[in-house]
């Protein structure tokens, strides 16, 4: 037997073995695996939101492999879980950078991770892709001038937009006295910030600004000063477990106001401690569960079915995990290679329009501008009776078109 | 007034969670003068048990069955972290073997319950009820008397019980409690399972207002415990004053000085009581004969 014939009998049994069709064997077999990394808290407080990214990303990288792969290879996740913890964030970035030599990483669902993760791939020249925190200050972290290049990226509707909308909101609806209450975590403090200066930049000034710790289980304080200082509306920004502690509070002081509430409010936890009294708080969301658009029709459809669910737990970071995978494919496509400033050189400049379920990105990033949310993207969403809906009547109306990017509006 | 009135008695009900997790402290420390550092996790694993049980029994029936969990794992406590300390003299080895043993809890019950927070269903209705302007929710008075009842129900069954005796004597002196031919060994075991049954029934009481998991139990044994040194680790009456005092003070700081400085005025109290009266507020000064 010949060398050659016997390469052949062997790959063809490889290929049987593997149920691959052998026409497609020759690129996608020689060539290893694309490796991503995939971190977020999969464990604990914010879990519902990691896990959701993780099993939407999962579903981009399944769609994509199934097609072909990237540039004949196929994207293999590496999952790792960082507990919402900034050490083990770091740790995880150190272990998938050195040890697993992943192209590209996608994840990251608490701001505080995030900063001290990202360091690690912006020093090894790896794009880094967040996919749901949203301090304002995670792509401003190595941004130019100190910086030549910044690896960070994101397609998450960060802080600053979201107070924005939530003060507009507050003030759309004709409320003159506002109460701030968030948590005492980086996230909460940063987002009341943003809070405060949009109200600043408008000539107001919160009538209560109140501050609760993650686990407090009793907001009789905050609330009643809020109350004695006669807001009419509160704006609160924290994380669904304390978020509902909150509207539970309202309802046992009789007290009720209308309550805009930072993304996290679709958390699951949120809905199921707040329950009925859940009901009507509005937040910013990039997705709804809503299938008049086929795309995100199939998307839920898929979702629905491989995970054995009726809903997404925090469908935004399901809808962000899953885009996120398609916008680091298409950089690796278009990059031609796996190589690091390339990938970040294709994403800032993405020719081909990427379909997503969040949004069509079409150019989503510049050098400059690493956010692909832009305002005119993000809706307010609303509990009603365990589910998050469209808030504005509107909004569900052309809940069939597509909202893309606003050119220079980031 | 009215603002006043429903900040106490939102503090009474933070206060009587904190005080039915010190009485846990209270109650080891008299016999052995050693104390459960896991006691959070105590607190935690007998939630969650409660939260598997509930389904099934309901969240009256449960209580019992979480009663009979928590003094098992008390004597398991007792036996594996506490014992063999005592028994080689050892000053502060049951301290570090305490807190070992909470940790192994906490990872045992992670890899049972997993480590998401689980709402547990509450038995009673939402809606609060109004007394003189001052709303409560049911859950709230719940707390308040279930905490008291438990207290009392120790209380007497160390009173009027040849256990409950034995283990008075055995507080106030062990030496003569065991030249007295009580065994004080399983004196000190049977307050490490009382006190382990306290802090499971704290966890299912309190599970309804918070979340249940593995570190449910965290920040407020933490709280328990600074209670405990301000009421006095020796006295069953110093831990609910001591509660009482921390869980208003937290709720008075926040509205009429700031939400931002809510803990600080307890740590404050806990550094003067250390400074003035370290035993705490209803601890006896003991004079320790060398």
């Amino acid at each position: 037997m010949t060398v050659t014939k016997r390469a052949l009998v062997g790959a063809l049994l490889c290929a049987t073995a593997l149920g691959v069709a052998p026409f497609r064997i020759t690129p996608a077999f020689a060539a290893d695996a694309i490796k991503i990394g995939l971190t977020g808290p999969y464990t604990g407080g914010s879990s519902s939101m990691g896990v959701s990214m993780r099993d939407g990303a999962k579903l981009a990288a399944a769609e994509i492999n199934k097609n072909g792969g990237v540039l004949g290879r196929q994207i293999q996740l590496v999952e790792r879980d960082d507990e919402a913890k900034n050490e083990v964030g770091a740790q995880v970035a150190q272990e998938l950078i050195n040890k697993e030599k992943v192209v590209a990483t996608v994840g990251f669902i608490n701001t505080g991770v995030a900063l001290a993760a990202q360091r690690f791939y912006q020093e090894a020249e790896i794009p880094v892709f967040n996919n749901v925190a949203t301090g304002t200050i995670i792509t401003e972290q190595f941004k130019a001038p100190d910086y030549d290049n910044n690896y960070v990226f994101r397609n998450s509707a960060y802080d600053t937009l979201q107070a924005g909308m939530m003060v507009d909101e507050a003030l759309r609806e004709g409320h003159k006295k506002i109460a701030v209450l968030a948590d005492s975590t980086n996230y909460g403090q940063l987002g009341r910030e943003d809070i405060e200066k949009q109200l600043a930049a408008k000539k107001m000034k919160a009538v209560a600004v109140e501050k609760f710790n993650i686990k407090d289980v009793d907001m009789t304080a905050q609330l009643l000063k809020a109350k004695e200082a006669g807001a009419e509306v509160i704006l609160a920004y924290g994380i669904g477990p304390e978020l509902a502690q909150i509207t539970n509070g309202m309802a046992k002081l009789g007290w009720k106001v209308p309550m805009i509430a930072s993304w996290p409010a679709s958390m699951q936890s949120f809905i199921d401690i707040a329950g009925t009294n859940g009901n009507g708080v509005i937040m910013p969301q990039t997705f709804i569960e809503d299938k008049t658009v086929q795309k995100r029709a199939a998307f839920l459809d898929d979702y629905y079915k491989t995970y054995g669910v009726t809903k997404i737990p925090t469908p935004v970071a399901g809808a962000q995990g899953y885009d996120s995978i398609y916008l680091i494919a298409a950089a690796i496509k278009q990059a031609g290679s796996t190589d690091g400033p390339k990938i970040r050189e294709a994403l800032e400049n993405l020719n081909t329009k990427v379909e997503g379920v969040v949004t069509t990105y079409d150019h989503p990033f510049t050098g400059k501008d690493h956010n692909a949310i832009s305002r005119n993207m993000v809706v307010f969403g609303k509990v009603q009776d365990g589910k998050i809906v469209y808030a504005n009547p509107e909004d569900a109306k052309n809940a069939g078109t597509v909202r893309v990017k606003e050119k220079s509006s980031n | 007034m009215t603002i006043f009135l429903q900040l106490v008695s939102s503090g009474v009900a933070v206060g009587m969670i904190y005080a039915a997790i010190a009485f846990g402290y209270q109650l080891t420390f008299a016999t052995s003068k050693t104390l459960n550092f896991g006691q959070g996790e105590a607190l935690a694993v007998g939630a969650l048990f409660g939260l598997t049980l509930v389904p099934f029994t309901g969240y009256w029936l449960m209580i019992p069955l979480v009663l009979v969990f928590g003094f098992g794992l008390g004597a398991v406590v007792e036996r594996l972290a506490v014992r063999p300390a005592i028994a080689i003299k050892s000053e502060y080895g049951w301290i570090m073997a305490t807190i070992a043993l909470g940790i192994i809890f906490r990872n045992l019950a992670e890899n049972i319950w997993g480590r998401d927070d689980l709402p547990f269903p509450s038995p009673l209705p939402d809606v609060p009820y109004e007394i003189g302007g001052v709303r409560i929710l049911p859950m709230e008075m719940l707390i308040v008397a279930g905490a008291l009842l438990m207290m009392l129900a120790v209380e007497i069954f160390n009173r009027k019980s040849i256990w409950g005796k034995a283990v008075v004597a055995t507080s106030n002196d062990i030496d003569a409690a065991g030249l007295m031919g009580i065994n004080t060994k399983r004196v000190i075991t049977l307050s490490y399972s009382i006190s382990a049954m306290t802090a499971a029934f704290a966890g299912v009481l309190v599970a309804p207002v918070t979340l249940t998991g593995a570190t449910m139990g965290s920040v407020l044994a933490l709280k328990a415990f600074a209670v405990a040194i301000i009421g006095g680790l020796e006295s069953g009456l110093g831990v609910i004053v001591g509660g009482l005092i921390l869980g208003v003070a937290e709720t008075l700081t926040g509205f009429y000085i700031s939400t931002g400085y809510k803990d600080v005025p307890g740590l404050i109290l806990l550094l003067v009581v250390l400074s003035i009266r370290p035993v705490g507020l209803f601890g006896k000064a003991v004079i320790k004969k060398v």
